[in-house]
């Protein structure tokens, strides 16, 4: 993760702070971390009905979350478990594929093409409430794209698109946080016109 | 004397009374037939009929007759004079020389035989002047008399004078308040008073106009015109602010009297009280000019609050004061944030890029007065903005646009707001250097202003809202301010045993000024919900950091409201207003008070007083003159400003005779309308002679009481003994 927070001071103008916090959803500090993250590869042990009713609140009044199945192929352990847990914390939302013009997409970046160590999606999910999607999901990958070891060098090679393909994964992760601090600022009037011009171009 | 004037009323039951007299006619017979062997027939039938008269007298006195008179005399009428004294009368009269009224007191005073005398003469006279109210005059309170009240009442004038008199003389130009009916308890003989046919005038005769408007937002005044003698004319009708002419259209007459209304249409797009007039130019010939005119206040105000927010990063304080903001329908914003900096390495070509451009230029020196509030959030301002442009802000609030700065690293740029109109507009004292402090958790309470103030007072319960401050979490970074004197400190933060301003506000110029001295109000919002709580505190206090800055009514502590109908000068003006609950430590201090400043901008004398309950006042002023009077209640938590347009007492005066009006009236009460070339005392005298009523006395008076009946009664009496006493019988 400290490569995409390198980027982020590099390329945009938000000061990140480079330490890891790890929260449980028990932590009563959980609320102060207004953007979490979880990944993993494997099915884990469902959440306790007080735990998916913090997450519930959490996602609900402000939290974001960025979810990501690091496996790098569909329909295994953690996308099966998580599926079925974001059901039970919002029954009434449902996981749905972000369409394109989805300010995701365009608060820092333009992007057309979804990056990662392995493209298994061409496209992000989410759960939108109004407008505004607290619960954001990949399975390419993105922090496996990320990952340097301590010379500097990548971990993981991307498939199949290569240095491009990761060249996207860091605007991807760019364009998340971005978003998790503009919400859809992007979706102001004032930028319609320099959006769609640029797009076109 | 007939027997028809005399009437019986038995003091004994009738069938004692006949008892008597047939025991009286029983000893008249018995001593007839005891005496008549001594005297003989006839001398015994004379004395006895004297017997039995005397005794049918006196016992006929139980009948107790009495005798009625009948005595039948003239009346000397009462006369009611009634002089109209309201403003209409103050126009000219029908010769062209002095008004209506001095016509009147010409007709009453002046002349070979001047009409109040010859009236003395024939009949009780009493001079009332009938205005707004009835008032009693003596002949010598004529010649100062004047015109200038409001319309009278005819109907309640009758109602009053109905029992007092038995004719009325009213001398008028027919402008008066009539109850249509037929009355007939006082017969009123009318003179007309003025010239309908040589009455030029036109006049604003009514305005139809919203108290409130919208900026931006069309404004339609529609405004009805009468004209007399005007036909076939045309004549420009101008609405003006102030001295500046807004908009102006021509009208027309089609008939020498007629009425034509016309919309005037404007778009607002100050906020704030207008002074608007509405005028015609006076013409040649009009009788009346003071009635061209009509003055009105209109206040505009926002439809939506227009809020400019440039962020120096992303942020997540960014995102949920935008949170709030788009919460809120009221508020339309329009926001930049800094997405990268001229250092950061972008390293994309422009189609991948969503970075546009921020048009500084445009929006401080073309569009910022369309905003009502600014925000700097945590801005690096020396990278995007001249300093002349922080001239172009000072202006802006200076003129009553509202500014705000939120904290973060970057909220003093590293100084260089030092010296520069920022700096001055601004309620806190900057540093030279840059002060963010990160390295303590800052906890929050509200100051003793703060617990008072609009902004902070998020529940009108006292300790409800202290409680809520205290459960507020703490503040991971905040920027070490000063607090100018001018500045109000809202909320201050204690972390390393000093004491810190979070929320500072103040004035400047006409506009208002706020700093919130961290980038982490947001845990606020967190924080409350970590808790299990509603999210509504932080959305309340930006919400009202909003709304206070922008001057928004809806916030006012204080309540006005203004009296329903228009007044007029010389006569005093209420008005009530309230302050709110939250408002409390003003009212239990006595911190209320009003202000009062007549057109011109001089404070005038005016009183206030608590009304109903404690936090109801009424306030009171005397305004000399029309114009508009500028009405200003503050508190030390709040402040408001109202105007009040006090109108000339001939606005909107339609002031044509209406001889018409009355022969109506006059008809209704059974009377008639005369006309000035009549002999005016012959034809009131003759008038009068057919109303005279004559006054009929009955008296009535017992026989027994008078003493003619008594010597009658002894003079049978002593006849008798006489005779008795001649012929031998005593």
């Amino acid at each position: 993760m400290e490569a995409i927070v390198e980027e982020l001071e590099l390329r945009t103008s938000i000061d990140a702070l480079k330490e890891r916090r790890i929260a449980t959803l028990s932590d009563p500090d959980l609320f102060f971390c207004p953007f979490l993250y979880v990944a993993g590869k494997y099915a884990f042990e469902p959440f306790t009905p007080r735990e998916r009713e913090i997450l519930r609140r959490y996602i609900t009044f402000g939290g974001f979350l960025f979810v990501e199945d690091t496996m790098g192929a569909k329909g295994f352990g953690f996308d099966q478990t998580f599926r079925k847990e974001i059901k039970e914390i919002l029954p009434n939302r449902e996981l749905k594929r972000l369409p394109t013009d989805h300010p995701v997409f365009q608060t820092f970046y333009l992007i057309g093409n979804m990056g990662g160590r392995q493209k298994v999606n061409a496209y992000l999910e989410g759960v939108t409430i109004d407008n505004w999607t607290p619960v954001i999901y990949s399975q390419n990958d993105l922090s496996g794209a990320w990952a340097r070891d301590k010379f500097g060098n990548w971990v993981n090679e991307c498939v199949p698109g290569g240095e491009g393909q990761r060249s996207s994964a860091f605007k991807m992760g760019i364009n998340i946080i971005v978003y998790s601090l503009t919400s859809d600022y992007k979706k102001d009037l004032v930028h319609h016109p320099f959006i769609k011009r640029r797009q076109n171009l | 004397m007939t027997l028809n004037q005399v009437s019986i009323s038995p003091v004994f039951p009738l069938w004692l009374i006949f008892l008597l007299l047939f025991f009286g006619l029983a000893a008249a017979v018995y001593q007839y037939w005891v005496i008549r062997r001594k005297l003989g027939n006839p001398r015994a039938a004379v004395l006895s009929l004297l017997r039995l008269c005397a005794l049918f007298l006196l016992i006929s006195f139980a009948l107790n007759p009495s005798l009625w008179a009948r005595k039948e005399q003239k009346v000397y009428q009462s006369l009611a004079i009634l002089l109209d004294t309201s403003q209409s009368m103050g126009l000219p009269g029908a010769a062209g020389k002095g008004s209506r009224l001095d016509e009147a007191k010409g007709i009453l005073l002046n002349g070979p035989a001047p009409l109040v005398k010859s009236l003395t003469e024939r009949f009780d006279i009493k001079l009332y002047g009938l205005g707004e109210s009835l008032k009693s005059l003596e002949v010598e309170d004529l010649a100062g008399l004047k015109a200038g009240e409001k319309e009278g009442d005819v109907a309640e004038a009758i109602d009053r004078l109905a029992d007092k008199h038995s004719m009325a003389v009213l001398f008028s130009d027919g402008n008066l308040k009539w109850k249509e009916g037929p009355s007939k308890r006082l017969p009123l003989v009318a003179v007309p008073l003025g010239d309908p046919k040589g009455y030029k005038d036109i006049l604003i005769k009514t305005i139809q106009a919203p108290a409130m408007a919208f900026r931006g937002r069309e404004v339609v005044i529609d405004v009805r015109v009468k004209g007399y003698g005007y036909k076939g004319l045309t004549f420009p009708v101008h609405l003006k602010d102030g001295s500046k002419l807004i908009t102006a259209k021509n009208i027309s007459f089609n008939d020498p009297s007629a009425e034509v209304t016309i919309p005037l249409s404007f778009t607002p797009e100050e906020l704030g009280p207008h002074h608007l007039s509405i005028g015609i130019p006076p013409q040649f010939g009009e009788s009346l000019t003071s009635n061209n005119a009509v003055s009105l206040s209109l206040k505009v105000m926002k439809d939506k609050i227009r809020i400019l927010m440039i962020s120096g990063s992303p942020s997540l304080s960014y995102r949920f004061m935008r949170m709030a903001f788009k919460n809120d329908p009221s508020i339309d914003l329009l926001s930049f944030v800094v997405l990268r900096t001229p250092s950061d390495i972008i390293n994309v070509p422009l189609q991948e890029q969503s970075l546009i451009p921020l048009p500084i230029e445009t929006l401080f020196t073309k569009e910022l007065k369309s905003f009502d509030l600014l925000i700097f959030d945590n801005l690096p301002s020396h990278l995007y903005l001249k300093p002349i442009y922080f001239e172009s802000v000072r202006e802006f609030v200076k003129g009553g646009g509202s500014f705000a700065m939120i904290g973060g690293p970057f909220f003093l740029d590293e100084g260089r707001y030092l010296g520069t109109a920022i700096e001055e507009i601004l309620p806190v004292r900057l540093n030279e250097k840059e002060d963010y402090r990160r390295d303590a958790s800052w906890r929050v309470g509200l100051s003793a202003a703060g617990k008072d103030h609009p902004i902070t007072r998020l529940s009108p319960d006292e300790a409800y809202n202290l409680n809520l401050w205290q459960e507020m979490p703490s503040l991971d970074g905040i920027n070490l301010l000063v607090a100018k004197n001018s500045g109000t400190i809202l909320l201050e933060g204690e972390g390393d045993g000093t004491s810190q301003p979070i929320l500072t506000v103040g004035h400047y110029g006409s506009g208002r000024v706020l700093v919130l001295a961290t980038d982490y109000s947001w845990k606020w919002y967190m924080g409350m919900v970590a808790k299990g709580k509603d999210n509504w505190p932080y959305l309340r206090l930006i919400e009202r950091m909003v709304r206070w800055l922008t001057k928004d009514p809806s916030l006012d502590s204080i309540q006005v409201t203004l009296p329903e109908k228009r007044g007029w000068a010389g006569q005093e003006m209420e008005i009530r207003f309230k302050v709110g609950e939250e408002d409390s430590l003003s009212r239990r201090k006595g911190f209320v008070s009003l202000s009062v400043f007549d057109p011109q901008g001089l404070r005038i004398k005016s009183q206030m007083k608590t009304a109903g309950q404690g936090n109801e006042y009424l306030g009171s002023f005397l305004p000399e003159k029309e114009g508009s009077y500028k009405l200003k209640i503050e508190t030390p938590a709040s402040r408001v400003e109202e105007n009040l347009v006090v109108s000339s007492p001939m606005e909107g005066l339609d002031g044509v005779p209406h001889p018409e009006q009355l022969k109506i009236i006059s008809t209704a009460t059974g009377g008639r309308l005369l006309s000035r070339e009549d002999d005016l005392l012959r034809e009131i005298e003759t008038y009068a002679e057919r109303t005279e009523s004559r006054f009929v006395e009955l008296r009535s008076s017992a026989l027994w009481e008078k003493p003619y009946t008594f010597i009658f009664i002894l003079i049978l009496l002593a006849t008798e003994w006489y005779l008795r006493r001649r012929w031998g019988l005593v």
